[in-house]
């Protein structure tokens, strides 16, 4: 389990990423099912993705206009979530029809517009769609920075406001008696939620945040105990749902986003079980409940690094490691023409750099999760690699050749060979075939010596992926199998 | 709507306001707390006026994870500045008006798991926590069987005494709470019919 967290680990970016947004969704998501607008959460999180597609359609948008586009996307989904949210809190105000009506209708339409802005747009469909389910994967560390910075920025008006929600949320007539205005802390609340909507949206897709909005809460309100327990309860259940789910997903090759949900969906049932059983077993039902968030944490999670992450392969034609000599993966050349973007490069994660953070990492792009996916592919033939965070921070600009490789590792002090790559092509052909050329070459930085070349041409393909992600980890097996010299296992 | 209503609220008195269904009792009430402001004329309150407000117990969610204790603590939360770190005062008041209204002894139970005149008697505490002058009742003995409703009429005749608090109460039962109360607004068709004493 303590490999999820450290820092070389390939997906320690979307596991922390995915734990921000679980937990932010399952603490709201408390005050949204008390609140009864379980439904809002179904029609608020399709309306976001809504106004992603929508923009994404009205900009033509491509692999080769990321940027721009992606600021839009999250503004698209940021206004359509508070306009949605707007009118239905008018409607519901009014009370002229049952509340239900106009979500149904929201949830209709923009479901059908979701699909029909996909269908209608000519370009980026992958990123596109990889986007709109969530791209965990692709977090980055200031992709981190910023979520978890909003994450603590939400907690603060939630906690010192929490009485005040409460009375409002309560009783809003009694509250007003003793002059606290229930139309200020409504607007609060749904600022929280629609912030938390667009921004997991966004990040971890539709399913994975009405999943974590409503699941854990009813797990939470199942087991008993008051308010503040029911918070704590609910952000321990999304977080083990997430953690479980997640490590669940890898093991199994399956997306994350459905495990993850499918887990917080067994804790629920666990939850309603043990209330069941709790007016005559109280002390079995607390167990059985502990018990299951525990499982859903933990098991799973202690067979991270089992079979499929590392099952020993043959070196190939690789040369044989040498000991104590660590090869070092320096950041893999683009030579493909297209930027390749795999996250939303959105202008909130573009904060840190635009306050001058001359670190704040840019957004991830295919030849990084390869460059991390040959780190990987490097140990399972038994080598020694050093750790992508430390090249990283060594070696920032990816070197055009071995040997402008050799000079970069030299000056940053890494006296191991290293590997160098570069990517002259990685598109899908429309028969999901993916067409890939990379070159590879490990070098010695003190004689400058080529130790090693490589290269991936065969097409490879990739049905089931449809995100640049699932593409990466899909094909990546097979692409350095062929760099590489050494078959995959069947 | 209500209609040419001029009334007074006098310290230390117990009002009923009686009507049939829809005859604008509610409406008169919402008036008063000041959630309805009028379309023509106007409510004048007392600056600092401290209104206790006991809403029909209906128009609450049983589903909130609140005990009775908990729900008595909302109404001390009346003063509670930006920085609040009086927590023990307000427990300490929420407490008092629970054994106030003889409810100290279920406080620790799930409101939702309360019988009908059990959760009267915790709205009441709660707007007894706000340390009022002024309470308002909406229909406060709707529904719960007459023995309870005895015990709700005789604790509020004891608190306007001990603590000299005015009452207003919407209620139907006139015959049941009219003995006790010093004055009677009777309300019909959105008209105050007669004050009688």
């Amino acid at each position: 389990m303590s490999d999820f967290f450290a820092a070389d680990f390939l997906f320690r970016n979307a596991i922390l990423g995915g734990l921000g947004i679980a937990l932010l969704c399952s603490v709201v998501g408390v005050y949204l099912v008390l609140r009864r607008l379980v439904l809002i959460g179904v029609a608020l999180p399709q309306a976001s993705a809504a106004g992603v597609a929508a923009v994404f359609f009205a900009t033509g948008h491509g692999s080769g206009e990321g940027h721009g586009t992606h600021r839009l996307a999250l503004l698209g989904s940021l206004l359509t979530t508070f306009a949605a949210l707007a009118g239905l809190v008018a409607a519901q105000r009014r009370a002229r029809a049952p509340a239900e009506w106009g979500i149904g209708a929201l949830f209709a339409i923009t479901s059908a517009a979701t699909i029909l802005f996909i269908a209608l747009n000519p370009k980026g469909d992958i990123e596109m769609s990889g986007l709109l389910r969530g791209e965990l994967l692709a977090i980055t560390p200031s992709d981190l920075r910023v979520l978890w910075g909003a994450l603590l920025v939400a907690a603060v008006p939630f906690f010192l406001f929490r009485r005040e929600l409460l009375l409002t949320s309560f009783d809003p007539e009694f509250a007003r008696t003793i002059g606290r205005d229930p139309v200020r802390y409504d607007a609060l609340l749904y600022a929280l939620i629609g912030g938390s909507i667009a921004l997991g949206v966004m990040e971890a897709g539709p399913l994975v945040v009405f999943g974590f909005l409503v699941l854990p809460a009813l797990a939470a309100l199942h087991l008993g105990g008051g308010l503040g327990a029911a918070f704590a309860i609910s952000a321990a259940i999304g977080s083990a749902s997430f953690l479980g789910g997640f490590a669940l997903a890898y093991r199994a090759d399956l997306p994350a986003g459905p495990v993850c949900v499918g887990v917080a969906a067994a804790c629920w049932l666990a939850a309603a079980l043990a209330a069941r059983l709790r007016t005559r077993h109280r002390a079995l039902s607390a167990i059985l409940a502990l018990a299951v968030v525990a499982a859903a944490a933990t098991l799973p999670g202690c067979s991270l690094r089992g079979e499929r992450g590392l099952t020993p392969l043959s070196r190939g034609a690789l040369p044989a490691p040498e000991p104590g000599h660590a090869i070092a993966v320096l950041p893999f050349d683009n030579q493909t023409g297209e930027p390749l973007h795999v996250s939303a490069d959105l202008f909130w994660k573009d904060v840190p750099r635009a306050l001058g953070d001359p670190f704040a990492a840019p957004a991830l792009t295919v030849p990084d999760l390869l460059e991390q996916r040959a780190a990987v592919e490097l140990a399972r033939r038994g080598f020694e690699v050093v750790p992508i965070e430390r090249v990283r921070s060594l070696v920032i600009h990816p070197p055009a050749d071995p040997f402008a490789a050799a000079r970069a590792a030299k000056r940053a002090g890494l006296d191991g060979p290293v590997l160098q790559g570069t990517l002259r092509r990685f598109t899908v052909s429309g028969s999901g075939v993916l067409l890939v050329r990379l070159e590879l070459a490990l070098v010695d930085p003190a004689s400058k010596q080529l130790l090693w070349t490589g290269s991936a041409r065969r097409p490879v393909p990739i049905r089931a992926a449809q995100t640049w992600s699932e593409i990466v980890l899909d094909a990546g097996p097979p692409i350095f199998a062929e760099a590489f010299g050494a078959s995959e296992p069947r | 709507m209500v209609r040419r209503a001029s009334l007074v609220v006098h310290p230390e008195e117990f009002v009923i306001i009686v009507g049939s269904n829809g005859s604008g009792k509610t409406t008169l009430l919402r008036g008063l707390l000041g959630f309805l402001p009028p379309l023509a004329g106007s409510v004048s309150r007392r600056a600092g006026l401290r209104v206790g407000y006991v809403p029909q117990r209906e128009t609450l969610d049983p589903l909130y994870p609140l005990s009775a204790f908990g729900v008595a603590l909302l109404g001390a939360w009346r003063d509670l500045s930006f920085w609040r770190v009086s927590a023990a005062r307000e427990r300490a008041r929420a407490r008092d008006a629970l054994v106030a209204c003889r409810a100290d002894e279920f406080a620790s139970r799930r409101y939702a798991e309360l019988s009908g005149g059990q959760r009267q008697r915790v709205l009441l505490a709660r707007a007894l926590a706000t340390d009022p002058e002024l309470l308002l009742l909406d229909e406060p003995t709707a529904g719960i069987d007459p023995e309870a409703e005895e015990g709700i009429l005789d604790l509020l005749r004891e608190l306007r005494e001990k603590r000299g608090l005015s009452i207003w109460m919407v209620t139907h039962h006139v015959h049941a709470i009219g003995a006790r109360s010093d004055r009677t607004v009777s309300i019909s068709g959105g008209r105050v019919l007669c004050e009688a004493a």
